[in-house]
C-alpha cells in the first residue's frame, strides 16, 4: 500500500521541519505530496514559508544558512533529505527561484547555455533551446540581447527556459507572476499548462495569486504560519469560503481585514 | 618637442602597461567569480616565479618544461586554495574573503622567505638584453615578449569565456544562488577562477622575474596591478589589458615630465593619483559593469 503510494508520488515531503541560523523555525512539519505528471499549487501569504518549503525540496537551503531539522523529502522513492543541490537537479528537480533571477550580463542563448547539465552534447543542448524558444517564441527574437534589459515577462520565461535546459522531471515555480500584467500571468502559465500536458512534467507552483493558480493546478495546499492548514482539489480549494474570502479577493472583506486575519492567525497558532 | 623621444616613451610605456595587464587579468578572473580583489595575487605571481625556479634550478628541467609544469603546480595550488579556505567562507561577508586573501598573502610570502630565502634570485629566459630598434626608437625585448604573452593570454580568456565552461563562469559571477538553481557547481567554479589566475600569476611572475628579479618584491606587483583592475573596471579583462596601456603610457610620459621637478620619485604619485581618481570619479573603472536596475 505504502509502496504503491511512493510510486505515485514523484516528490513526497513529509513532516518536514527546517531551522535558519539554527534557531528560527520557518516551516514546523509540511507534508507537501507531488503525484507524478500533476501540477500542484502551494498558497499562502508572505512569510507563510512557501519559499522554504521549495528550497527545502531543491537543497538551497544550505545557501541561506538554513537546515531541515526533521522529518524526510523523497524524490522518485530516492532519499534525497542530504542530498546536495546540484545532486538534486541531476535527479531532475529544478526550482526557479523568486524573483526572475535571471543571468543579467549574460544573452537569454548564453542563460540557457550555463544550466546545460554537465555532459549534455551541443547537439541535445541545442534542441533544448529549439524546444524552450518554440514555447517561448518572445525569447527567440531577443536571444541575444542581455537578459537584464528584458521585461519582466520575458525574465519569468528566461528562468522558467533556463530550469527547463537542465531537462527536470519535477519543476518548482516560486511566485511567477508576481509583478506581472494579468496578460501575462495568462500566457506562462498557459505555457506551463502545455509543457505539463505534452512533457509530462509534475509542477510545485508556489503562488500568492490563487485564482489564477487554482485554473491551471489539480490539487492545492494552503501554508499558513509554516504549517499546511488546507488541502484539497483545485475545485473543492476554489469553492472553500476561507479561501474565497481571503485568497480570492471574493466576500466581503476589504484589503486591511486580510491582513488582520493572516497576522492574528500567524500570532495565534 | 623631441617627438621621437616621447614616442619612445609611450611605447616603452605601453608595453610596461601591457605586463601590468598581464599581472592583472589574474585579479580579474578572481573578481569575477568572487567579487572581492584579491590580494594574494602578488603573493601567487611571485610563487608562480618560484616554483619556475626551483623546477629549472633545483630539479634541473629545462625552462620550457619548468613553465608548464609550474602552471600545472599552480593550477593546483588555485584550486586547493579554494577548497581549504575559501568555501569555509561561503556566504559570509565579502570583507572577510578580502581578509582572508590578504592573510594568503602574508602566508605566502613568510612561505617563500622560509623555503628560498630572501636572496634575489635570477630568472635568465634566455631573452636577450640588447634592445630593438625601430628607426630612431628602441624597445626593450623582454617588454615585448611579456606584452606579447599578455595579449595572448587576453585573447585566449575571450575566447574561453564564451565557451560552455565559460559561460557558466559568467552566470556564476552574476548570480550564486541562480546558478546554485540550475546545478551549476559555484564551488568548482570559484576554484577554477582561482586555478586559472594561478597560471596566470606563473606568466606574470615569469616576466617580471625576469625583469627586476625573483624576490618578495615580486608580491608589490599587487599595487600597480590592483591599480589597472580598478581602472579597468575590476571584471573586465579588456579594461585590464586598455587601463594597463592607459597607465604605462600615463606613467612614463608624465614621470618624466614630473621628475624634473620634483626630483624623481613621481611614478608611485602617478599611480596613486589613477587609483584614487578612478575610485572617486568613475568607480565602475573604464569597463566595468553596472549592475542592471530595471523594476
Ligand atoms: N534566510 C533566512 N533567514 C532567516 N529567516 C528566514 C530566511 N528566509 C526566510 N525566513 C523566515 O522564514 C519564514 C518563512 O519565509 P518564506 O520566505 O519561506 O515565506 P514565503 O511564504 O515564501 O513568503 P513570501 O510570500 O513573502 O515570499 C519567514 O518568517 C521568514 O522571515
Ligand atoms: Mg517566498
Amino acid at each position: 500500500m505504502q509502496e504503491k503510494v511512493e510510486a505515485q508520488n514523484i516528490l513526497s515531503m513529509n513532516s518536514v521541519e527546517v531551522l535558519y541560523d539554527n534557531v528560527i523555525l520557518a516551516i514546523k512539519g509540511v507534508s507537501v505530496q507531488v503525484p507524478k505528471g500533476e501540477m500542484i499549487a502551494l498558497l499562502g501569504s508572505n512569510g507563510a514559508g512557501k519559499s522554504t518549503t521549495l528550497k527545502a525540496i531543491s537543497g538551497l537551503l544550505k545557501a541561506e544558512r538554513g537546515r531541515i531539522s526533521r522529518g524526510e523529502i523523497t524524490f522518485q522513492g530516492v532519499d534525497i533529505t542530504e542530498a546536495l543541490a546540484q545532486e538534486r537537479v541531476e535527479m531532475g528537480i529544478c526550482h526557479v527561484i523568486e524573483g526572475r533571477r535571471v543571468f543579467e550580463h549574460l544573452t537569454p542563448d548564453e542563460n540557457l547555455t550555463a544550466a546545460a547539465p554537465r555532459g549534455m552534447s551541443r547537439s541535445t543542448l541545442n534542441a533544448e533551446k529549439d524546444k524552450i524558444y518554440g514555447y517561448f517564441p518572445r525569447l527567440a527574437e531577443r536571444k541575444s540581447s542581455q537578459a537584464g534589459y528584458l521585461s519582466g515577462g520575458e525574465q519569468q520565461m528566461l528562468a522558467i527556459g533556463r530550469a527547463l535546459v537542465t531537462q527536470p522531471k519535477l519543476l518548482m515555480l516560486d511566485e511567477p507572476s508576481l509583478g506581472l500584467a494579468p496578460f501575462l500571468v495568462e500566457e506562462i502559465f498557459g505555457i506551463l499548462q502545455k509543457i505539463n500536458k505534452d512533457e509530462g512534467l509534475s509542477v510545485l507552483l508556489v503562488e500568492q495569486n490563487a485564482l489564477a493558480a487554482l485554473e491551471i493546478v489539480s490539487q492545492g495546499y494552503l501554508i499558513e504560519n509554516g504549517r499546511v492548514v488546507m488541502h484539497g482539489t483545485a475545485e473543492a480549494l476554489k469553492s472553500n469560503s476561507d479561501i474565497q474570502e481571503f485568497y480570492l479577493g471574493g466576500g466581503e472583506t476589504d484589503f486591511h481585514n486580510v491582513k488582520h486575519y493572516s497576522r492574528r492567525k500567524r500570532w495565534l497558532s | 618637442m623631441d617627438w621621437v623621444f616621447l614616442s619612445e616613451l609611450a611605447i616603452n610605456g605601453a608595453l610596461t602597461g601591457l605586463l601590468y595587464s598581464l599581472f592583472a587579468i589574474g585579479l580579474v578572473l578572481i573578481y569575477k567569480a568572487s567579487s572581492v580583489p584579491n590580494l594574494a595575487q602578488g603573493g601567487l605571481t611571485m610563487v608562480g616565479a618560484y616554483v619556475v625556479l626551483a623546477l629549472a634550478r633545483d630539479v634541473g628541467l629545462p625552462l620550457w618544461l619548468a613553465i608548464p609544469l609550474a602552471a600545472v603546480v599552480m593550477f593546483g595550488l588555485g584550486f586547493g586554495i579554494e577548497r581549504v579556505a575559501l568555501r569555509r567562507l561561503a556566504g559570509r561577508p565579502v570583507v572577510m574573503i578580502l581578509m582572508l586573501t590578504l592573510g594568503l598573502d602574508i602566508f605566502l610570502r613568510g612561505t617563500t622567505l622560509a623555503i628560498w630565502g630572501g636572496t634575489s634570485r635570477s630568472m635568465e629566459l634566455g631573452v636577450s638584453y640588447d634592445p630593438l630598434f625601430f628607426d630612431d626608437i628602441f624597445i626593450s625585448r623582454i617588454h615585448l615578449v611579456g606584452a606579447g604573452v599578455a595579449l595572448a593570454l587576453f585573447v585566449a580568456f575571450m575566447l574561453f569565456f564564451r565557451t560552455r565552461t565559460g559561460i557558466k563562469l559568467r552566470a556564476i559571477a552574476d548570480d550564486y544562488m541562480a546558478s546554485w538553481s540550475v546545478g551549476i557547481s559555484v564551488e568548482r567554479g570559484v576554484g577554477l577562477s582561482w586555478a586559472l589566475a594561478s597560471v596566470v600569476a606563473v606568466a606574470a611572475g615569469v616576466i617580471w622575474g625576469e625583469i627586476q628579479g625573483v624576490d618578495q618584491a615580486l608580491s608589490l606587483l599587487l599595487l600597480k596591478g590592483l591599480t589597472v583592475a580598478v581602472l579597468g573596471g575590476l571584471d573586465s579583462i579588456l579594461g585590464a589589458v586598455i587601463a594597463g596601456i592607459i597607465l604605462g603610457v600615463v606613467e612614463n610620459v608624465v614621470s618624466d615630465f614630473l621628475d624634473p621637478l620634483v626630483g624623481g620619485g613621481s611614478r608611485e604619485l602617478i599611480v596613486a593619483a589613477v587609483l584614487i581618481l578612478t575610485v572617486m570619479i568613475r568607480p565602475h573603472g573604464l569597463f566595468g559593469r553596472h549592475d542592471i536596475e530595471r523594476v
